[in-house]
């Protein structure tokens, strides 16, 4: 795998990349999608690419915590710094085995993503994460460190360095620079150190003591009293501001023994079990809550089979309409906005689009309803588990104050699927059975994503709960919860198809393995390592995994039955899940009344008239609870069903659109027979009466043609004619999970990119050969004086960024917005965005220049600076 | 996985009864879960927390509770359910109320932010005293029952382990000659005794009064019992006279015409309820002997002032006995916190199945209104329309037909309406006994109806509760108090005490069909069909060609 060349050690991240073989890039860019979209045009562009801003963010965010905090470190070590140096910095001055234990491990990772490179005696922290990370006043460093006695003592006056230099006895020296080294060593010399402070009154070690581990600042007066003055006058504490001291980083690592982090954390959290079940307990308790999922959405979708609530206009349902749901399904609110996010996140309901906008089911509903139950569990659990859409939101607040409404707009959370399918997979790797306990699987969560947490503190040890309250935690402790209710999980532990629905192994790996790895400048291959977003399934693994669930479900189901227990008080009791035919009528012909393993039903007028609505005859009913009754049907029941049907359509309604009256029967009895009335759709309802279903307008008018005088009457009930059919949208696309950032490219477009990275690299790395290498990333050609320089976009982008850092002036090749070009020296001060803002020479003043009119750029000269 | 148990997630439980392991898993969850309906096939429980905490009074844990859920439940529980089963039984016994010897009655915690919390409540604050260190705060004795009530509605329920005053004692004995306390009975009196305080619920019928009986020879200290009315305070009288070592000297009346206060005491909620310028001037009775054990008859009909006074009671032992826990007015839950927890109940068709009570054969005849009737009742006010339907000309003829149809048996037709009964008594040559009928002439007729003098006796709703009428074989319900559930129950128990011959009872319920008649009998008869008293349906016109 290593091609490297030993020969020289790489001078720039560009080069470090240059050296990485194949698979080695492909790590980086599989975990670091956003680098390839689009794919660079070469590894200068790709480096300088992984050094922007917002991209070494992404990064960041996406170590874990020690990784993380050994990013810190090297924020604060000097730079470039040995792996020896970062080891002490990590494991302070007495050894800590986790920790060296741990370190390669970090290093590798941060070296894989292009956040460092280097060999191991020249460590380097991209210069972006550094700036990150590094300390300054206005972003106080996770470590608690403070500025470096050189950075801290830069604006202070010599004489001052001098009485400092005086005070801690070292020699004097009229060079500031070495004035401060000299002072700087003295801090970092724990022997030296560790006597002067023996010097000191206890109350200013107390001092010192109290800012050690941050914030390092303090506040003194104008007139500090001597224990502050004793640190003021040694150096011990530096003026950062007036009024303000700053304990220096030298002094503060020796107060810590060489420690930048008060707890390193090496090792993750462990997951620890609650309670272990017998796996056939979880599997059934598990298949036994997806039966109920099941049972929930299809009541939801019958809920709202004849029109669903009103689409508010904002998008989403109504709180009122929640609340009648949640009644409706007989659980709380939140899980009833649960049950109508899974189902319109499986693609089940949506709105239909009219002018009066209403949820409705979608034609996929009726698709899904003739799937295996299992295979309709699959589809809900896998939606569930790539949904960015969060439920567990709904009721809260927008930035805007907006309520956060069900089947609202701004319920995605694109950390979502990330975090479902991480939790799962710590269950997955809990023993089988094993409930985990909450608190551990988010402790284990903020360990792999600190960053994405809650801001971490020096307050590891306080009470605990304010700071479970970030999204992450909050979305795993909504997957737990919601893993139970859909059955993935049963009485807490992952049940087995909830295993296969995440493609985990059968068999649980051990939790916290640490893979021993030389700190050498090796290039290790990460593919499991890497957090696990970056691995995600393609959908066609996806897709494999569901139907694993659901043929490892199907078994668990108990088979319906075909038979209920009728009884005289008026209700039947199905002990256990119905086929569909016999669910279907007997939902029709009685109330539900309890749900769970069984279904209680309950015969009243209302629900017996409701089955004759819907087509039954009296004698139906009896002999389909005849043949679906173990025991004969009470006679009470038997006796509702016939009162009822004796009453049933003695009253007829029906709509017409007008009606002739008149007391001469014999006149109707003429219309009747009249042909040309034939259209008007005249129903003769009573001797005096027809109805007609010609409007009025046009019966007046149907009437007068044939002869007749009729007159018309004052409006008297227009009939509506209610819809009662099942309403369904016009086909709809299920949501689209909103992911953050670019998919994951999977090994065909990273092999292309890198091929495509590498061939652009060779471009133009080679014919630049013979010119002098200047700067880092420099292969500028052209020279003053001649025509425009040209150069690639990539190579002008690293320049100008280069001279940035250096403050060097450039030549440059400009064409300004009429076309016109020109030469300029430039002096750039920032590169962001596309623009890039400098010191004009040639105009002298300071301005804005679009990268993309930039032709090219040159480095100046020595003679013309 | 195939046990006789269903759990449903709205916390019921259905049991098979017909499955072997019926009998065991009934014991194994009765603790903790309330029997709701006992209909033929599948008896329907129902886990409240109530229950749960009652279950954790009487020593039983959440572990238990979940043992015997999982162990007999046919598919698996849901987790949900398990896991709130666990957190409500963890509420109970965070508060405690004891004796302090030196601050008297204190309540206690040990989970200092539940004290924290109930303290915080505005209706508890009243209720306590001085807060003695950070776990323990001052309660007034008199409010103990208050405070018991108020934290129960609070969710964080007390554990009263404050005891109970012996009272005044008084040598009580079960004068078994010849007869013996049942088995139930047995069971329902240990039951009590052994908890402390609670309630026993028996059908109608079934010997309630001897389960007081009972729990007197076990307290054997003065007793004060309450009662509904004045017949059904002689017939305790007479019936203590006859079943335990009592004498009539020792038995006092306490009603509106009586006002003694013997060693056994016997009044009625009316005279305790009497209010003369804004004071319950009888109230004093409950302070006039150290009483050691109070019986509550008809627990269910316990008048709202009762319930105050009862939670100044809660330092003595209280028995409440009724047919139906049923309250048409919802207060359940006081009836448990006070008087105290169920501690007996025994499904109807469990004790007909013992022979204890009448096999009763309840029949619903649903008359047809004429049709001027039916223009009347449709146009009539809204509430003059139940009376309406109740008392229509129909019914009469159903029950002559019906009283013809069992001639020579011993027959009450019973109803609401005065006007009603009087012509049903006019036409039928039966005696009337309503409200306004004396207490001299009620016994009369009831005695001669006893013996066999007169066989058809109409009475009013004055005779729905309590008097005894052994030989009562069929009852003619013509009309009601509404939807009322428990006077369905009560009426129907006129008949259910066993017969001599050991035939079976008959109760018929008269209703005009398609009117707020039977949507009330409907609701009516809704406890006794979940006790497994199924109602056949008959048609008037079947009834008269019958009887004709």
């Amino acid at each position: 795998m290593s091609t490297e060349e030993k020969s020289a050690a790489p001078r720039s991240l560009a080069e470090a990349l240059r050296v990485r073989d194949d698979v080695s890039l492909a790590a980086l860019l599989r975990s670091r999608p956003d680098l390839i979209t689009p794919v660079p045009t070469d590894l200068t562009q790709l480096a300088t690419r992984a050094g922007t801003r917002a991209s070494v963010v992404r990064a960041l965010e996406r170590l874990d915590r020690f990784a993380l905090q050994t990013a810190e470190a090297l924020a604060v070590a000097p730079d470039p710094a040995s792996y020896g140096e970062l080891l002490a910095l990590m494991g302070g001055d007495e050894e800590d085995p986790a920790v060296a234990a741990a370190l390669p491990r970090a290093v590798a990772l941060l070296r894989e993503q292009a956040l460092v490179w280097g060999a191991d005696d020249r460590l380097r922290l991209v210069r972006t994460a550094r700036e990150l990370l590094a300390p300054s006043p206005q972003h106080p460093s996770p470590t608690g460190l403070g500025p470096s006695v050189r950075e801290a003592t830069a604006g202070m006056s010599p004489g001052r360095i001098q009485e400092i230099l005086g005070a801690v006895g070292l020699p004097s020296t009229h060079d500031s620079v070495s004035a401060v080294s000299a002072l700087g060593a003295l801090f970092a010399d724990r022997r030296r150190m560790a006597a002067l402070l023996a010097e000191l009154p206890e109350e200013s070690r107390e001092v010192l003591a109290r800012l050690v581990w941050g914030p390092p600042y303090g506040q003194v007066t104008h007139d500090p009293a001597p224990h502050l003055r004793a640190l003021l006058d040694r150096g011990l504490l530096l003026p950062t501001a007036p009024g303000t001291v700053v304990l220096p980083r030298e002094v503060a690592l020796h107060l810590r023994a060489g420690r930048a982090h008060r707890a390193p954390e090496p090792v993750p959290p462990p997951v620890e079990a609650a309670a272990t079940h017998r796996p056939q307990v979880v599997d059934a308790t598990a298949a036994g809550q997806a039966l109920a999922a099941l049972a929930t959405v299809e009541e939801l979708l019958k809920e709202w089979d004849e029109g669903g609530p009103a689409v508010l206009r904002a998008g989403g349902l109504s709180v009122r309409d929640l609340k009648r749901t949640a009644v409706a399904l007989d659980v709380p609110e939140p899980v009833a906005a649960f049950w109508v996010e899974l189902a319109y996140g499986a693609g089940l309901i949506a709105s239909d689009g009219e002018a009066d906008e209403r949820y409705a089911a979608t034609p996929a509903y009726d698709e899904w309803r003739e799937l295996p139950p299992a295979e309709r569990w699959a589809h809900l659990a896998g939606t569930w588990l790539t949904a960015t859409r969060t439920p567990g939101v709904v009721g809260g607040r927008d930035a805007k104050d907006r309520t956060l409404s069900a089947l609202g707009p701004n319920l995605d959370r694109s950390a979502a699927p990330e975090v479902r399918h991480r939790v799962l997979a710590l269950l997955a790797g809990l023993p089988e059975g094993a409930s985990p306990v909450e608190a551990s699987v988010l402790a284990r969560l903020r360990w792999e994503r600190p960053l994405r947490g809650p801001q971490r503190e020096q307050r590891e040890t306080g009470t605990g709960d304010a700071r479970d309250d970030d999204l992450r935690s909050r979305i795993a402790r909504w997957t737990l919860s919601e893993a139970e209710l859909l059955g993935v999980t049963g009485r807490g532990a992952l049940a087995a198809p909830g295993r296969a629905l995440i493609g985990a192994p059968e068999a649980p790996r051990p939790a916290a393995e640490t893979e021993p790895r030389g700190p050498g400048d090796k290039l290790p291959v990460h593919h499991h390592r890497t957090p696990p977003a970056a691995t995600a399934p393609t959908p066609a693994e996806r897709a494999a995994a569901t139907a694993t669930a659901a043929r490892l479900l199907a078994p668990l189901f108990p088979e319906p039955l075909d038979h209920v227990l009728l009884q005289a008080d008026l209700t039947a009791v199905a002990p256990g899940p119905l086929e569909r035919e016999l669910a279907d009528v007997l939902g029709v012909l009685a109330d539900v009344e309890s749900k769970g393993g069984a279904t209680v039903y309950r015969f009243t007028p209302g629900s017996v008239r409701r089955a004759l609505d819907a087509g039954q005859s009296a004698a139906d009913l009896h002999a389909f609870l005849a043949r679906h009754s173990r025991t004969p049907v009470p006679q009470p029941l038997t006796y509702l069903i016939d009162d009822v049907a004796r009453r049933h359509g003695r009253l007829r309604v029906g709509a017409a659109s007008a009606y002739v009256r008149c007391d001469d029967d014999a006149t109707l009895d003429e219309i009747l027979a009249d042909k040309r009335a034939a259209a008007l759709g005249l129903r003769r309802l009573a001797p005096t009466v027809l109805a007609a279903q010609a409007d009025p307008a046009a019966l007046l008018e149907g009437l007068r043609a044939i002869g007749f005088a009729p007159a018309a009457e004052s409006a008297a009930g227009d009939v509506l004619i209610a819809r009662a059919d099942s309403r369904r949208t016009p086909p709809r696309a299920a949501p689209e999970p909103v992911p953050d950032g670019p998919p994951a490219p999977d090994d065909t477009l990273l092999a292309a990119a890198i091929r495509a990275v590498r061939a652009g690299d060779l471009a133009s790395t080679t014919p630049r050969k013979p010119s002098p290498g200047g700067g880092e990333g420099d292969g500028g050609s052209g020279a003053p004086g001649g025509s425009l320089p040209r150069t690639g976009a990539a190579e002008t982008l690293a320049t100008m960024q280069a001279a940035v850092l250096t403050g060097e002036a450039l030549w440059i090749g400009y064409v300004n917005a009429e076309g016109a070009a020109s030469q300029r020296v430039i002096a750039p001060i920032r590169v962001e965005g596309g623009f890039v803002t400098a010191y004009d020479h040639t105009a002298d003043e300071v301005r804005t220049y679009p990268l993309h009119r930039i032709t090219g750029v040159a480095e100046l000269a020595d003679d013309a600076g | 996985m195939n046990g006789p148990l269903i759990v449903q997630s709205d916390k019921t439980l259905l049991l098979e009864v017909d499955h072997e392991q019926a009998a065991d898993c009934r014991r194994a969850i009765a603790p903790f879960a309330e029997l709701e309906r006992a209909p033929e096939h599948i008896h329907t429980y129902r886990v409240t927390p109530l229950g749960l905490w009652n279950a954790r009074a009487a020593g039983h844990d959440a572990e238990q509770v979940v043992d015997a859920l999982v162990e007999y439940s046919r598919y698996p529980v849901p987790h949900a359910l398990l896991v709130d089963i666990a957190e409500t039984m963890d509420r109970y016994g965070r508060l405690t109320l004891s004796k302090h010897p030196a601050h008297g009655l204190v309540l206690t915690t040990t989970d200092r932010p539940v004290l924290e919390e109930v303290l915080k409540s505005k209706r508890i604050a009243p209720l306590v005293g001085a807060r003695i260190d950070p776990d323990t705060v001052a309660v007034h004795p008199s409010e103990r029952g208050q405070i018991k009530q108020t934290l129960l509605k609070l969710g964080w329920p007390a554990e009263d382990l404050a005891g109970y005053v012996d009272g005044e004692a008084h040598p009580i004995d079960l004068a078994e000659d010849g007869w013996a306390l049942r088995p139930y009975q047995k069971q329902a009196v240990e039951n009590f005794w052994h908890g402390g305080s609670g309630v026993v619920v028996l059908p109608c019928g079934a010997g309630k009064t001897l389960v007081g009986a009972g729990a007197m020879a076990q307290a054997r200290s003065t007793t004060l019992i309450l009662v509904t009315n004045t017949v059904s305070a002689r017939q305790w009288k007479h019936e203590l006279v006859k079943r335990t070592s009592l004498t009539e000297d020792e038995i006092g009346e306490y009603s509106g015409t009586r006002k003694e206060i013997r060693p056994v005491t016997i009044a009625t909620y009316q005279v305790l309820t009497t209010r003369r310028k804004g004071v319950y001037p009888h109230l004093e009775l409950f302070d006039s002997r150290d009483w050691g054990l109070i019986v509550y008859d008809e627990v269910h009909l316990l008048p709202a002032p009762v319930f105050k006074f009862t939670a100044d009671l809660q330092a003595r032992r209280r028995l409440g006995l009724t047919a139906t826990l049923v309250r048409e007015d919802g207060r359940e839950s006081d009836v448990f916190s006070l008087i105290g927890p169920k501690r007996f109940d025994a499904p109807w068709k469990e004790i007909e199945a013992q022979g204890y009570i009448a096999p009763a054969d309840c029949v619903e005849v649903r008359v047809n209104l004429t049709d001027s009737e039916r223009l009347a009742y449709a146009t009539a006010e809204a509430e003059e329309k139940y009376r309406f339907c109740a008392t229509t000309d129909t019914k009469r003829k159903v029950t002559e037909a019906i009283v013809r149809r069992f001639a020579g048996q011993q027959i009450l037709v019973i109803g609401q309406y005065i006007d009603q009964l009087d012509e049903l008594g006019e036409h039928l040559g039966a005696p009337v006994i309503k409200g306004e009928t004396s207490n001299a002439q009620r016994e009369k007729l009831f005695e001669s109806f006893r013996q066999g003098e007169i066989s058809v006796l109409v009475v009013s709703k004055v005779a729905n509760f309590s008097i005894d009428l052994p030989e009562a074989t069929v009852a003619i319900q013509v009309s009601g108090t509404f939807g009322s559930r428990q006077e369905e129950a009560q009426r129907l128990g006129r008949v259910l005490r066993p017969k001599a011959d050991g035939h079976q009872a008959h109760f018929y319920s008269v209703v005009a069909r398609d009117t707020l008649d039977q949507d009330f009998a409907a609701h009516r008869q809704r406890f006794l069909a979940e006790q497994g008293y199924a109602y056949r349906i008959m048609d008037a016109d079947e009834v008269l060609a019958d009887g004709g």
